[in-house]
């Protein structure tokens, strides 16, 4: 296999194809993903810690894991799933600085080499995630291949740069607050934030943000993530809960035509939000699209979307898990986490807002149930989905967050249009999904994103893999992108 | 005829309701008698819905369920009942006369059941202790020995079905809540998996996750009914436990198999010393399952004896705490002072105010992760883990009362009698207590098996042959004399 650009250009499924057939080896796809890294990260900073000499020393050894992306190149995102004996930053310098090694993989590490995925390296993201983009002081911002210069979302954006430039076909991210959809949504790929509970967050941990946030991946097409869900998806023992498990393999929702869905669309963010024309025009698009498919497209949405005092409690709730964070790495580092030692940003919001007694913070939970519940009966009372756009406007040029001691919360007030649409399903635990189907007469990525009720992941991929064979994206390649073999 | 319908158990009494033999309203009446007749010496019912229950009786709309007709009570802590009364044992909800504005899921399904509710039952204050003596209310008996107590905190509903008030009755279990009144007075007690049944609508979970309602009972059938009835998600729930492959009644008289049971005799910790009646019990349990073929051996999960378990555990009840007093502070539109709650109410929330959200979030972390290795020797090949439900038999009354030299005695003693349940709470597996020892004085003692997460259907299937093997359904308490 020479041809290394056409290997770039195909996804995860495919190149497990080849695996399988014996027409490529393990070590040739990570030799070609190596070779794309080294040709593409100087741009795009999107990598931060290569593994080579492990990935290429796992793909012609022994233990490689013998699953359905056997010999498939992979990044882990730098935080959320650590591996064994691999840096684990978080975005932190302070984590950097004390040169931190993971003792062990967590489950979804450890599933995700039994699926046989080879580990090339980690990810940049921000300091501990806590953001719509991936411009850490740690590691330096990661550039959108689609524009360089540009955010390529966050906080999974180094796993969304990399996908996208063709380095891996698909590669870990995790959601909190839309850090898998809004990074999809800005470099054009498929990301899905799966239902609470779906993936575990074993060992160390039951939940993370008060069962906010969530794991997965970002890919190029629907059926990598479809197969990968099917890969890593269950409880492992211990886990204080988990979702129902699907009545059949989710791949196999694939191929099944969704049905005539009933769809709500909206493309108004909450009051003082304002969404950019490009994004209503693709969540528009996009229900005109799935209209011609077949599907009833109204305007109509739950009524607690706009519910003030939620919204406020999701953040109280993150920012008290950051704060827990920066304590628990204060323990295992064996001294205090001060001011100097982290962006302006996070110590803003850990002492601004997470600074809270845990009887609030027990009350923020409430009100994210509360949320939940009265979310939940919109689905109930007879929609299947509902469209809005991924972000309330196109990618951003680098900068635009950056706060400072005396302005800490400036970013994080800036990212509101960027995670109005998305975080309400961190708070519900319902699966949601960024899908790239519009593109900016920039040429830049917007996307659109679709929200099924609680634990019908079947029902995103079915409908996303039939809107990708309707409308292929797979051919439509950013400014940066794999070249050299 | 009212002596012979009050030995009958639920499932019983439905029966003759579905063939026609008992109206509802007969049923009811003669379970109005006997809560009139012995209610004076227990306290159990603290709050009587005698009209309301006759005229559910004689409606047409009385739902056909399941428990169509059956005489039934609710815990006045955690499920609500649109029109009633609700005070959780606290005086101030009692003095503010605070009435439900709204069913909860749990109530409703309860009705939807064709249960009949008859009144309210005793709680201790908020119910993280475990006997039920509120100042509100005053003290809940045991009916096996007046003198003490029927434990906590749904010991007013075990006082109300061990002396046959009526056959079953709501209870709720954050620390042992179920299974412990169980216990004390001599009845099947099962607190389910996390998530198997809805804290809807005003809460997605309690004390994180630690909370689960269902009921006591007479019978293991009952309890295998009951949750039949109320199990599975309501809308907007944020987890739910997996859904059964069958109906649970259906694993009563279902062959068990031969299982692999892990027995420990009392707690770990040297400074709870178990009493030798209730390691007697979990001995002679021991027995009775190797006579019924399953294989038992001394082994259990060994981070049981990590003492850290308990004092993080704890902090989430005082967190829970802090909170309810903020919660019901907002609902009645009045802020909660020192004189409105009992001292150890107010120590408990005292408490839970000092400690930080990050410290809470950090607790948590550290119980899931003990949960893993909980949860590893189910794993690991066992099938069931055997235990006494508690170390001491029931307490006397007036136990929990601080003195001046132990202002803490209440929440130590909570501590001591919740330990051996308690682990399950945060871990979220099922839990039964069941009534198979008596001491010589004639004190019931309650042994547990514990089931990996969401095999209420194991715990059903043993529980009913351990009933058909030793049955307890002829023990009755003095006051039923």
């Amino acid at each position: 296999m020479s041809n290394d650009r056409s290997l770039a250009t195909l996804d995860a499924t495919a190149q497990a194809d080849l695996v399988r057939r014996g027409e490529v080896k393990p070590l040739e796809l990570v030799d070609a993903a190596i070779e794309r890294i080294e040709e593409l990260n100087p741009r795009l900073n999107a990598v931060i810690a290569p593994l080579f000499d492990k990935a290429r020393a796992l793909a012609t050894g022994s233990q490689l894991g013998d699953g359905p992306f056997r010999g498939v190149p992979f990044l882990l995102k730098d935080m959320g799933s650590p591996s064994a004996g691999d840096p684990f930053h978080c975005g932190m310098q302070v984590l950097k600085d004390a040169a931190w090694v993971a003792e062990r993989d967590n489950v979804l590490a450890s599933r995700f080499r039994a699926a046989g995925l080879v580990f090339l390296g980690k990810t940049n993201t921000p300091e501990l995630g806590v953001s719509t983009t991936t411009e850490p002081a740690a590691y330096g911002p990661t550039h959108n291949p689609w524009k360089l210069g540009y955010s390529p979302g966050g906080s999974s954006g180094g796993a969304a740069a990399a996908v996208a430039s063709g380095m891996v076909p698909i590669a870990h991210a995790t959601d909190g607050g839309g850090s898998i959809r809004v990074p999809a949504a800005h470099c054009g790929l498929f990301g899905l934030k799966p239902s609470r509970g779906r993936i575990s967050m074993g060992p160390d941990i039951g939940q993370r943000w008060g069962g906010l946030s969530n794991e997965f991946v970002v890919s190029r097409s629907v059926r990598d993530s479809a197969s990968m869900l099917d890969a890593v998806h269950g409880p492992a023992p211990g886990d204080p809960y988990f979702a129902p498990l699907p009545a059949a393999p989710f791949a196999n929702a694939l191929a099944e035509p969704p049905g005539r869905l009933r769809i709500g669309i909206l493309t108004r963010a909450r009051d003082g939000v304002p969404v950019h024309a490009d994004c209503v025009a693709a969540a528009e698009a996009a229900a005109r699209k799935l209209e011609a498919l077949g599907h009833d497209v109204e305007e109509n949405h739950p009524d607690a979307l706009f519910d003030a005092e939620a919204l406020a409690a999701f953040s109280r709730v993150i920012a008290a898990s950051v704060g827990a964070s920066l304590d628990a790495w204060s323990a295992k580092l064996g001294r205090p986490i001060a001011e100097e030692d982290v962006e302006p940003a996070t110590w803003g919001i850990v002492e601004r807002l997470g600074r809270i007694p845990a009887h609030e913070y027990l009350k923020a939970l409430d009100l994210v149930h509360e949320f939940g519940r009265e979310m939940a009966a919109w689905w109930e009372g007879g929609f299947d989905l509902l469209l809005t756009p991924t972000a309330a406007e196109p990618p951003p040029p680098h900068g635009e967050f950056s706060a400072t001691p005396e302005q800490p919360l400036r970013g994080l007030a800036r990212s509101i249009p960027f995670s109005a649409f998305t975080m309400p399903y961190n708070a519900t635990g319902q699966p949601a999904a960024s899908l790239p189907l519009y593109w900016n007469d920039a040429e830049l990525p917007i996307g659109v994103q679709l929200v099924a009720a609680y634990a019908r992941e079947d029902l995103l991929l079915r409908v996303g893999a039939q809107l990708e064979r309707a409308h292929p994206w797979a051919d439509r390649l950013p400014q940066v992108f794999a070249n050299s073999g | 005829m009212e002596k012979e319908l009050s030995r009958l158990d639920a499932t019983a009494c439905a029966d003759l309701v579905r063939r026609g033999e008992v109206k509802p309203l007969e049923l009811v009446e003669a379970a109005i008698a006997r809560i009139e007749e012995i209610n004076p010496k227990l306290n159990a019912v603290i709050t009587p819905l005698f009209e309301k229950a006759c005229a559910a009786a004689q409606s047409p709309g009385l739902p056909d369920g399941p428990l169509r007709g059956v005489p039934f009570l609710l815990k006045d802590l955690g499920v609500q009942t649109q029109g009633d009364p609700f005070h959780a044992g606290m005086k101030f909800l009692k003095d503010n006369h605070h009435v439900s504005d709204h069913d909860t899921f749990l109530a409703a399904k309860f009705r939807e059941a064709g249960l009949i509710v008859l009144g309210k039952t005793n709680t201790p204050e908020l119910g993280p202790i475990t006997t039920t003596e509120p100042i509100a209310y005053g003290p809940t008996r045991n009916p096996w020995d007046t003198t003490r107590s029927p434990a906590g905190s749904s010991g007013g509903s075990a006082a109300a079905v061990a002396s046959r008030m009526v056959p079953m009755a709501h209870a709720n279990d954050g620390g042992g809540s179920i299974r412990m009144p169980a216990s004390a007075c001599g009845l099947v007690g099962l607190k389910p998996s996390r998530g198997r049944v809805s804290q809807g609508p005003d809460h997605g979970e309690i004390w994180s996750g630690c909370v689960a309602d269902l009921a006591v009972s007479i019978s293991v059938r009952d309890t295998a009914a009951v949750l039949d009835a109320v199990h599975g998600p309501c809308v907007g729930d944020p987890y739910f436990a997996p859904l059964p492959a069958r109906p649970y009644v259906e694993e009563v008289g279902a062959e068990p198999g031969n299982l692999r049971i892990g027995v420990l005799h009392g707690a770990l910790n040297p400074r709870l010393p178990t009493h030798p009646d209730c390691k007697a019990a979990a001995a002679a349990a021991a027995k009775l399952l190797e006579g019924l073929g399953h294989r038992v051996e001394e082994s259990w999960p060994e981070c049981m004896g990590e003492e850290e378990f308990s004092f993080r555990f704890g902090s989430l009840t005082f967190v829970g705490t802090a909170a309810d007093l903020d919660y019901w502070g907002a609902v009645v539109g009045k802020t909660i002072g020192p004189d409105d709650v009992e001292p150890y109410t107010w120590d408990l929330a005292e408490r839970g105010r000092a400690i930080t959200a990050s410290e809470y979030i950090q607790n948590v972390d550290w119980l899931h992760a003990y949960n893993r290795r909980l949860a590893a020797w189910w794993e690991g090949g066992f099938d069931l883990l055997l235990t006494p439900t508690f170390i001491d038999p029931p307490t006397p009354l007036g136990a929990f009362e601080p003195t001046q030299e132990e202002p803490l005695r209440g929440m130590l003693q909570a501590l001591r009698c919740a330990h051996l349940p308690s682990f399950f709470n945060m871990s979220g597996q099922p839990a039964i207590s069941l009534p198979l020892h008596w001491t010589e004085g004639g004190l019931p003692i309650g042994v547990q098996l514990v089931a990996a997460y969401g095999r209420e259907d194991l715990l059903i299937r043993v529980a009913a042959q351990l009933e058909a093997a030793a049955p307890w359904a002829d023990k009755l308490p003095p006051v039923c004399a």
